[in-house]
């Protein structure tokens, strides 16, 4: 048995788990191409048009391996955290691909909720059956995951240069360098270093979610709102690029929130969508990165002007 | 001793040519068309009858055609259109602290504080509000785009119009014109509409204080501007070359850096006189499929651009990128 796995979405944050399961109950698996221009093809054609661009990537890899495997893995997933939720679009997900795209082979969209081992391993019964009937082997499979999956270590923290940028998106924006045309390269290129979220200690992150009036009901806004609060307070960087797929919802609550908190410390949003002309990054990077560097020079020898204003008052 | 800048733009191509003192000397405005190459052609003729080679001490470029435009004329450095634009306007007035620069592509705002710049946006993928979207509008109602500003002017009551997007707002206007709408009316409406779409969409939580710089090409529409104080309720100041702020920050870029390094990489003017052909074509290395572009210079290959990975980007000498 042959399953599919496509590189997209939350892959690249949880591909251990799911590598390991499936290959321990003794199926084969076939990852897609690294997201490139005849997948973005593939998605745009066969997703809705409303949908962010990650999205129509993920309906890109599925499309791309519909006649290479028996199943395809499309992940349900619910819960990651105890009362908090992801966007609803990956609730969803698996119903958007089966049909946007026609002829798919067998799918697993059993519902995930990943809040603790004795619930996510509902999913591997289910999930499991398809490859299995044998439990034993089930649960073998599933605790070796949960291991690899622990162990996994991404994230980057680069320490070879003057300069750090804390980057920030939900993870598929982060680590998929064709959606964010190479902007990890392009940053290293200009001689400013990267931080992201994995390099901020979970405490430090709930102490900081803890102070918001309200608990975040997203994981990703929590997420990224704890370490970029902790990232400014600790100054771990000189600024911040956050990195926003088009039409994102919870996006644009987040990052009014985290302007709130930083007050005047540097900030760039960056909105990525279809485009494949590269110039317009490559002026905000630019831009971004001539600015930190002056702003340095300059506090350098003066203490910083201004003070902090919330962003409700009008100013940033 | 003189220096020039060059910014490429979507719709115009500006060259400036700045004296020892940073005056203007002489300032070309040419459309672009979507051809960059044979445009700075057009404009290097008409610089070579008033310039030798050897007086031009230093060159830079900005804009989005600033690679190409780079790897064309030899360029000092290569600078990106926020900071050449806030470089530009510091040297005139170093009290500035706000630049609105709304391009035919791009718009953009630039905070500066005490001279330096500390925060800055741009429209983001759309771009809904700028140049293009009133040259549009213009074509459409039949108005040539240099008297748009005074139509605008003697509107009495402006007439709403959707501006989030282009097309709602051509659709909004459409239906006001077919209610029987006053042209003037419409289009004074039409400026409030961009202003209101800047404001809340780029200037969004940015802190707009006086003294407030607006440059591009949409600072000679008189409406905008009048639009822009009226929202905001101080003078907004357009530049004399308000059009040409990219170029002129370019050249002034180009000249700090060629104190550092002694020289300059200018090409000359000749360049007005060679063919220049591109080529492009699929690049089969990976299933990115980039579409690769090579530009030859009398036959012989002088950049190449396109490439994701750089393959072919550094298969040709290194360019300077400042």
């Amino acid at each position: 048995m042959k399953i599919g796995i496509p590189k997209g979405l939350l892959y690249y944050k949880y591909h251990p788990f799911f590598m390991t399961f499936f290959t321990e109950l003794g199926a084969e698996t076939i990852v897609s191409e690294d997201t490139n221009k005849s997948i973005l093809d593939l998605g745009v054609k066969h997703c809705v048009d409303e949908a962010c661009m990650p999205v129509k990537v993920f309906h890109g890899h599925v499309a791309s391996l519909r006649d290479k495997c028996d199943a395809i893995l499309i992940p349900r997933i619910m819960q990651i955290r105890k009362r908090e939720y992801i966007c609803p679009k990956f609730c969803g997900l698996p119903e958007m691909v089966v049909y946007n795209i026609p002829d798919l082979p067998a799918v697993i969209s059993e519902p995930i909720y990943a809040t603790d081992d004795k619930r996510l391993y509902e999913w591997a019964k289910e999930a499991g059956r398809l490859v299995t009937r044998d439990r034993n082997t089930i649960r073998r499979a599933f605790e070796k995951a949960v291991s690899v999956q622990n162990e996994y270590d991404i994230g980057i923290n680069t320490l070879s240069y003057e300069m750090k940028v804390a980057l920030a998106g939900h993870p598929y924006n982060i680590y998929d360098s064709y959606s964010n045309m190479n902007i990890v390269r392009k940053l290293n290129a200009l001689g400013i270093g990267i931080i992201t979220e994995e390099f901020v200690d979970e405490e430090e992150v709930d102490s900081e979610v803890g102070k918001l009036f309200k608990r975040p009901f997203w994981t990703f806004a929590r997420n990224t709102y704890g370490f970029l609060a902790t990232a400014y307070e600790k100054k771990l960087c000189d600024g911040v690029i956050y990195i926003s797929s088009f039409a994102c919802g919870i996006d644009s609550v987040l990052i009014e929130l985290v302007k709130e908190r930083i007050g005047d410390f540097p900030f760039m949003v960056l909105k990525i969508d279809e485009h494949t002309g590269e110039a317009g990054v490559n002026t905000r990077i630019e831009a971004f990165v001539d600015m930190l560097e002056r702003r340095k020079t300059y506090e350098d020898n003066v203490p910083s002007y201004g003070q902090c204003v919330p962003c409700s008052q009008g100013s940033f | 001793m003189y220096y020039l800048g060059v910014d490429v733009g979507s719709v115009s191509t500006d060259l400036i040519v700045l004296d020892e003192r940073l005056n203007v000397k002489d300032k070309i405005y040419l459309r672009t068309r979507g051809r960059p190459i044979q445009v700075i052609q057009e404009g290097f003729k008409l610089l070579r009858e008033k310039y030798m080679d050897e007086e031009i001490h230093a060159c830079g470029t900005t804009g989005s055609g600033r690679s190409i435009a780079a790897t064309l004329i030899g360029a000092d450095v290569v600078k990106n259109e926020i900071t050449a634009h806030s470089t530009a306007a510091l040297e005139m007035d170093r009290d500035v602290q706000t630049i609105i620069e709304i391009g035919g592509q791009d718009s953009k705002i630039i905070v500066l504080r005490d001279g330096i710049v500390v925060d800055f946006a741009m429209n983001t993928v759309c771009a809904a509000g700028t140049g293009s979207f009133l040259d549009r509008q213009a074509e459409r109602l039949d108005i040539p785009i240099e008297e748009f500003g005074d139509y605008a002017l003697k509107a009495t009551t402006p007439v709403r119009i959707a501006g989030r997007c282009a097309v709602f707002a051509e659709s909004d206007m459409i239906h006001k014109q077919q209610l029987g709408y006053y042209e003037a009316d419409i289009i004074g409406g039409l400026c409030e509409a961009l202003v209101r779409n800047y404001l809340n969409n780029i200037g969004k939580g940015k802190e707009i204080l006086p003294k407030v710089f607006f440059q591009g090409g949409v600072a000679a529409n008189k409406g905008i501007k009048k639009a822009f104080e009226d929202a905001l309720g101080f003078e907004v100041i357009v530049p004399d070359y308000y059009d040409m702020m990219g170029a002129i920050g370019a050249a002034i870029i180009a000249r700090n850096a060629v104190r550092k390094t002694g020289r300059t990489n200018f090409k000359g003017f000749g360049l007005a006189d060679s063919t220049f052909v591109s080529k492009s074509f699929e690049c089969a290395g990976c299933p990115n499929c980039c579409e690769v572009v090579r530009i030859y210079e009398n036959e012989k290959a002088i950049g190449c651009f396109g490439d994701r990975c750089g393959k072919w980007n550094t298969s040709l000498p290194a360019q300077t990128i400042a």
